[in-house]
């Protein structure tokens, strides 16, 4: 058993691992402003006594493995569902990189084909083209050259004449 | 106690939640448009779709003139940190020389000017690189740039734009409207390295409208190649053609010469070459305008083509002024001589007959004096004045063609009215806006039926034995008028000796699928004259067109040779000359008579009817023949055979032994 300040006393000494301090050093020193007065009720004692409560066994509770897993489906589900609600907004922003990405390909692939169409107009040109067919020396072919085939009304234009 | 302290404790919490509601309320009420600016600000930024300029088609979808997307960078030197850093920068990335950039910066910034072109039409990778850098004051701006791939080709009908796109000249003008888009706006969300995340419209555009022309490319082509030629041959100042479809008033081919390259800029106010000469300068049109005439006649009179005409010998004095036909004159002739051998007293004559009235009022449904309608700036109405306003003359001179003026389109719109059967169609020039086809305005009846079919029969002599046979056809018939007008020099008060040598015609004869409309200004000598200058052109573009529109022959190959050149002496007397230094204008002397007709009576004669010999032959009898012997027989005897089915001749019109008339044909029938 111990009073308080032993309690105490005891608990500073192990905290400090200091030897420990005898009564009459004690009262040598009341006169030190530092040390701890003497407390009300000093006579009330402390005493530790220990407890084996070892044998001590859980009672079995057969709801709380219920309650158990209903806490976790509970989370999964909250989980499942903030899932389903960011999940989209997330996926739409990187399907968002790339749409953009894909609308500056197409954009320059337009830009692309209009160029080509352009520069095969150019090739096309009626100037172009009669000087390359003078230096293949190809000429317009004359009136008398020319046969035009009959316009027939059944079909039969790609028939052999008889 | 406990309960003064809940009761802190509740006053507490309620104030730091009115303090968090009250701020609630002043972000979210009080300064949201502040703050979704400022979050835009960062997030998103507003970018710029352009619409690119509507392209402009041949009648065949292939591209006249098209626009193309680009990027330009500019700088405003007045927020630039560094002007020597900068242009060194911007010199670098855009492979310009820094020297000559850095002091174009400087000039603009020394002439307090906040805004430079650095480069136009950079690359894409240049537009890259300069985005990476990341630099507020670096702008690259969209644009659209627009090209002509045709280069020369239907300049005059393409026109062209200036530096902010806007039409000029041309369709490029008349259809700016249509062919302009409106550019979009959308708003780009980007992340903080400003990737692109999500775009929004924010305010619609619209594309602008692709334009089908009428116009045949291979045809504008062709036209252009030949009036070009023809001017330089014969040292013309100008010309311009016109193909027409006279049932709907497609114009297949506009050409103009001299020209000019839409995509270059103009090298003057004032460049002569953008000048449309088919449409946009009128001039007097000389004896093309008989055509008009004589359907005058043949509808308000009694005349007919084989009525007889006293052309005085080609003397004619009227109202104190002697008036000549420059080639010699004629005596009394059938109506159609006078058209085919183009004979201006003549055409005094019969003018004269219709009457001021009914002239004034005939010339008008042509089409003269007014705006055709077809959508090109600048369109001259050409010069007709009002009937209160007419000379003592003025019916004379409008008979044969002066005292007026016409365009080339006009010209063809005319020509249109016969060879189609009467109907005056209203020239076209757009067939499809943003793949809508146009509807043409409903034709008005000008002459009848009959009226047009007599006034092609004659035409087409004028191409066989007038002043026209540089226009004959090879494998087609043709009709069709020469014209020479002299023109007048305004500051001398008199004509001089240059001339408008025109050509208006039409094939095949029966049922014509293109007019074709030549006319050079300018020219000299006698070979500056329409039937000599202006014929030859109609014949290569006619054979072009009839080629490329697939129009069936209506003449065998074998019976019409290529056409021989003008003899020498087939040409016409000068004998105007003379009056040519008259200070009063004489805007009656005219020629345009290439040769000499074969049944010119003489001057003293010309009070007799003129005796029909060469222009008028007896029909031979063909029946029992193959096809090879009548077209032989008919070659032999010049005369023109229009053949119908195949075997043994049966059946012919007219009937053996009856006299054919210039121009006419024979019809033969064949069966087995």
């Amino acid at each position: 058993m111990a009073t308080a300040p032993q309690f105490f006393r005891r608990t500073a000494l192990a905290v400090g691992a200091e030897a420990p301090v005898t009564r009459q050093e004690t009262a040598r020193m009341e006169r030190d402003p530092f040390l701890l007065r003497t407390l009300p009720h000093e006579d009330v004692f402390f005493y530790c006594k220990k407890i084996d409560n070892s044998r001590l066994v859980r009672e079995a509770d057969p709801e709380s493995r219920g309650k158990c897993w209903s806490a976790i489906g509970a989370a999964c589900l909250a989980l499942a569902l903030l899932t389903g609600v960011l999940a989209p907004g997330a996926a739409s922003t990187l399907d968002g990189y790339r749409i953009e990405v894909l609308r500056a390909e197409a954009n320059n692939l337009a830009d692309e084909r209009r160029a080509l169409e352009l520069q095969q107009a150019e090739l096309l040109s009626p100037q172009r083209l009669e000087k390359l067919a003078q230096k293949q020396n190809l000429v317009t072919p004359l009136s008398s050259q020319v046969v035009h085939l009959d316009n027939q009304s059944d079909s039969t234009v790609a028939m052999v004449k008889k | 106690m406990v309960d003064r302290r809940l009761t802190w404790l509740a006053g507490l919490v309620f104030v730091w939640g009115a303090a968090i509601f009250y701020n609630l309320i002043k972000l979210q009420i009080v300064h949201h448009q502040d703050y979704v600016q400022k979050a835009r600000s960062r997030q998103e930024h507003l970018i710029q779709i352009p619409a690119a300029r509507g392209q402009i088609l041949d009648r065949t979808g292939r591209p006249l003139a098209m626009s193309l997307d680009t990027q330009s960078v500019t700088v405003d030197p007045l927020k630039l940190p560094d002007l020597k850093l900068n242009s060194s920068l911007l010199a670098n990335e855009l492979d310009l020389d820094e020297a000559e950039l850095y002091s174009r910066v400087k000039a603009t910034f020394d002439s307090h000017h906040g805004f430079l072109w650095v480069k136009r039409d950079i690359t894409p990778q240049e537009a890259q690189n300069l985005r990476s850098l990341n630099l507020v004051w670096i702008h690259i701006e969209p644009e659209s740039h627009r090209h002509y791939p045709k280069g020369t080709l239907a300049a005059h009908v393409l026109g062209g734009v200036d530096f902010a796109e806007s039409g000029n000249a041309g369709i490029e003008k008349a259809l700016d409207a249509e062919l302009r888009g409106e550019r979009s706006q959308a708003r780009l969300l980007t992340d903080a390295q400003h990737r692109g995340i999500d775009q929004q419209l924010a305010s619609e555009g619209r594309a602008g409208s692709t334009i089908t022309l009428t116009i045949d490319e291979r045809l504008q082509f062709v036209a252009e190649r030949e009036i070009a030629a023809a001017v330089e041959a014969h040292g013309a100042v100008s010309g311009s053609v016109v193909v027409m479809n006279p049932y709907d008033g497609q114009v297949l081919a506009l050409a103009s010469y001299p020209t000019y390259d839409p995509n270059e800029p103009p090298a003057s106010v004032n460049d002569a070459g953008r000048e449309n000469h088919a449409t946009g300068v009128s001039f007097e049109p000389g004896s093309v305008f008989k055509v008009i005439t004589l359907s005058a006649a043949l509808e308000t009179t009694s005349l007919g083509p084989d009525s007889m005409i006293n052309c005085h010998g080609g003397v004619l004095t009227l109202f104190t002024r002697t008036i000549h036909d420059s080639h010699g004159g004629m005596g009394i002739v059938p109506m159609r001589d006078v058209l085919v051998h183009s004979s201006n007293i003549g055409a005094i004559e019969i003018g004269l007959r219709v009457g001021r009235e009914k002239m004034y009022d005939y010339v008008r449904r042509f089409g003269f004096g007014q705006k055709s309608g077809i959508p090109l700036p600048g369109e001259d109405r050409g010069r007709l004045r009002r009937l209160p306003l007419w000379g003592a003359t003025s019916l004379a001179s409008i008979s044969m063609g002066q005292e007026i003026s016409v365009t080339t389109l006009q010209l063809a719109q005319a020509a249109s009215v016969v060879a189609n059967g009467g109907l005056l169609v209203k020239p076209r020039l757009v067939l499809k806006t943003a793949g809508q086809t146009t509807s043409p305005a409903p034709p008005v009846r000008v002459i009848q039926p009959e009226t047009a079919i007599k006034m092609r029969q004659m035409m087409e002599g004028v191409v066989l034995e007038g002043t026209g046979k540089g226009a004959r056809l090879v494998g087609y018939t043709a009709g069709g008028k020469t014209g020479s007008a002299q023109i007048y020099d305004y500051a001398a008060h008199r004509y001089t000796h240059t001339y408008n040598g025109s050509f208006m015609g039409f094939a095949p004869l029966t049922n014509p699928a293109v007019v074709v409309v030549v006319t050079l200004n300018g020219t000299h000598g006698q070979a500056g004259f329409g039937g000599a200058a202006a014929a030859p052109v109609f014949r290569a573009v006619a054979t072009e067109a009839l080629r490329i529109l697939d129009v069936p022959k209506d003449l065998p190959d074998a019976q019409t040779a290529t056409p021989a050149p003008i003899a020498k002496n087939e040409a016409i007397d000068d004998l105007a000359i003379a009056d040519l230094g008259s200070k009063q204008p004489n805007i009656l002397e005219d020629r345009d008579d290439e040769d000499r007709p074969a049944a010119v009576a003489p001057a003293a004669a010309a009070a007799k009817p003129a005796a029909p010999a060469a222009s008028q032959a007896a029909v031979p009898n063909f029946r029992g023949m193959s096809l090879r012997a009548v077209l032989a027989e008919a070659a032999a005897r010049g005369l023109t055979v229009q053949p119908d089915g195949s075997g043994i001749a049966r059946v012919q019109d007219p009937p053996a032994g009856a006299v054919l008339h210039a121009g006419e044909r024979i019809r033969v029938q064949f069966a087995r």
